[in-house]
């Protein structure tokens, strides 16, 4: 099965972030993807940029466009700043890979809708 | 006739008792498909009430039923495989899954981890649990826990539903994550004993239908995980509690407190029971890192083995209560703690502690019960008679209710 890990932190800028601290962040990240590789895992994965950069679109009302607002669907203290797709055996297997994965807030597990086995 | 009827309805509810776990367990990793079991499973139970008046009880009644199950699901799939699956099948892991685990392998057991795992919510495994494991009619499950049947039967689909679509698998966990999985799975039978020893809500005191559900439950853990100190911890627990019930209550129905309790009226078979089981769950533990079940079990098991109330071993239990709080803390607990404590070093020392907790209880009425304790033991009894009405607001159990109020009533006189 294939599962959305949704990486939730407080937006960070990193851009603005000390290189230091930037690279230490992206280590966590290359440790988490040597282990996806070391167990033969397919995966895929994306850092988002901070939702400041978000636009949304949303119905405006019947037989009108939709509306481009500026910023993320909803306001969170904290947001999705990244995700992984990883493909794994079940649940319990998923939530194992996401112990290994760099955690900020919370890390939402999502099953991909599939047309399943 | 009516004495033939009367034997196949009692050899059917047997069978349900006995075999309705097993039977569904099995027939879930044909169908893989929590519904489709169950619809399976209830169609073998209908076909033996239609059959066995006419061809006898068989011998295994649950074999029976489980080849009937199987292939009753098996003829539904066949029916059924041109249709579009809505939803992915349940995950049903090879035999050699749970690895390192050689003691046991009882169908049962994959059930009640599937139906406790910790991404469920704990009112959805309990429904779960009484509904498919211990095989409770939906209309019963929402009637123990007084919401209506429709809200009942969406929790239940909601639950089954996310087993499925989120791949939660149908196996035991291994040896190594027991730690984590089996508080999910203790949690719901120590609601329900909670819930059946003294009900939140109504006119009787307890709710013994879902005591003997949980009874049922930890037996069948502790016949399949006999090493579990939590598991054994939590069958002591629940028999030192059978054997105290006769003492709950006086003649008239009124509560009758630990401190009050006529002890001869304790099943004295029961609290050795489950006093040897605290222990053997106590000598399992690594010492100064046992369990919260078991910890509460000890517990239990001081207060039964005394002779009288004031016969308590308190440091005992209080020293017990240090390593519970650390081991789940919890303000609950920690308010036992300082009423245990108050036996140790009096009453006034306590009474402040309860107004440091009553912030983080708010609600609670073990708060104003236990202050009024407090303040009746200094003498002080107009505010003492002032809490135990506060506490009687806060109860939902008409029998708690009446005596708090009767003590209330006792001290204004």
């Amino acid at each position: 099965m294939k599962y959305m890990l949704m990486l939730f932190e407080q937006d960070t800028d990193w851009d603005a972030v000390p290189e230091a601290e930037r690279t230490a962040a992206l280590d966590e990240h290359a440790a988490f993807i040597a282990y996806l590789r070391g167990r033969g895992i397919e995966f895929s994965g994306e850092a988002l940029r901070p939702s400041t950069t978000a636009t949304t679109l949303r119905p405006a009302g019947p037989d009108q466009d939709l509306l481009v607002t500026d910023g993320p669907y909803v306001e969170l203290k904290e947001n999705l700043a990244g995700f992984y797709i990883v493909e794994a055996a079940d649940l319990d297997d998923a939530v194992e890979i996401a112990r290994h994965c760099p955690t900020g807030t919370g890390t939402e597990i999502r099953p991909l809708w599939g047309t399943g086995t | 006739m009516t004495d033939a009827v009367g034997t196949i309805a009692g050899a059917v509810a047997d069978a349900h008792r006995r075999g309705w776990a097993r039977v569904l367990a099995t027939v879930v990793r044909v169908t893989r498909d929590l519904d489709a079991a169950e619809d399976a499973v209830q169609e073998a139970f209908a076909a033996a009430v239609e059959l066995w008046p006419r061809q006898g009880v068989p011998d295994d009644t649950t074999g029976w039923l489980t080849t009937v199950a199987r292939n009753r699901a098996l003829d539904a799939m066949r029916r059924q495989r041109t249709l579009a699956r809505k939803l992915p099948l349940l995950i049903v892991p090879g035999d050699d899954a749970p690895a390192g685990r050689e003691t046991i392998e009882d169908e049962r057991l994959r059930l009640v981890f599937t139906c406790c795992h910790p991404a469920l919510s704990l009112p959805a495994r309990v429904a779960l649990t009484l509904r498919l494991v211990c095989g409770v009619p939906t209309p019963d499950v929402a009637r123990l826990f007084l919401v209506p049947q429709p809200t009942m039967a969406a929790r239940l689909t909601r639950a089954k539903k996310k087993i499925q679509a989120a791949g939660i698998p149908y196996r035991v966990p291994a040896d190594h994550e027991l730690p984590d999985r089996l508080p999910a799975a203790l949690a719901v039978v120590s609601l329900l004993l909670t819930e059946g020893h003294t009900a939140s809500r109504g006119a009787a005191l307890g709710r013994p239908e879902l005591v003997g559900t949980a009874t049922e439950l930890a037996e069948v853990l502790a016949e399949l995980m006999p090493d579990e100190a939590e598991v054994l911890g939590l069958l002591a627990t629940v028999r030192l509690a059978a054997a105290r019930r006769p003492g709950r209550l006086d003649g008239d129905g009124g509560l009758v407190l630990l401190s009050s309790q006529d002890r001869s009226r304790w099943d004295r078979g029961l609290v050795e029971a489950g006093c040897e089981l605290a222990a053997r769950a106590m000598r399992r533990t690594v010492p100064g890192r046992a369990g919260p079940y078991a910890l509460h079990a000890a517990i239990a098991a001081v207060h039964s083995e005394a002779q009288s109330y004031e016969e308590t071993d308190w440091a005992q239990v209080v020293a017990l209560y240090d390593l519970l709080v650390a081991a789940a803390p919890s303000p609950v607990t920690e308010l036992a703690r300082v009423a245990a404590r108050s036996h140790v070093t009096g009453p006034a020392a306590a009474l402040d502690e309860v107004a440091a907790l009553a912030t983080r209880l708010g609600g609670y009425y073990g708060v104003p019960a236990v202050r009024a304790d407090l303040l009746r033991r200094l003498g002080r009894n107009v505010e003492a008679a002032a809490s135990y009405e506060e506490a009687a607001a806060l109860t939902g159990n008409d029998v708690e209710r009446s005596y708090l109020l009767a003590q209330a009533a006792e001290l204004a006189r």
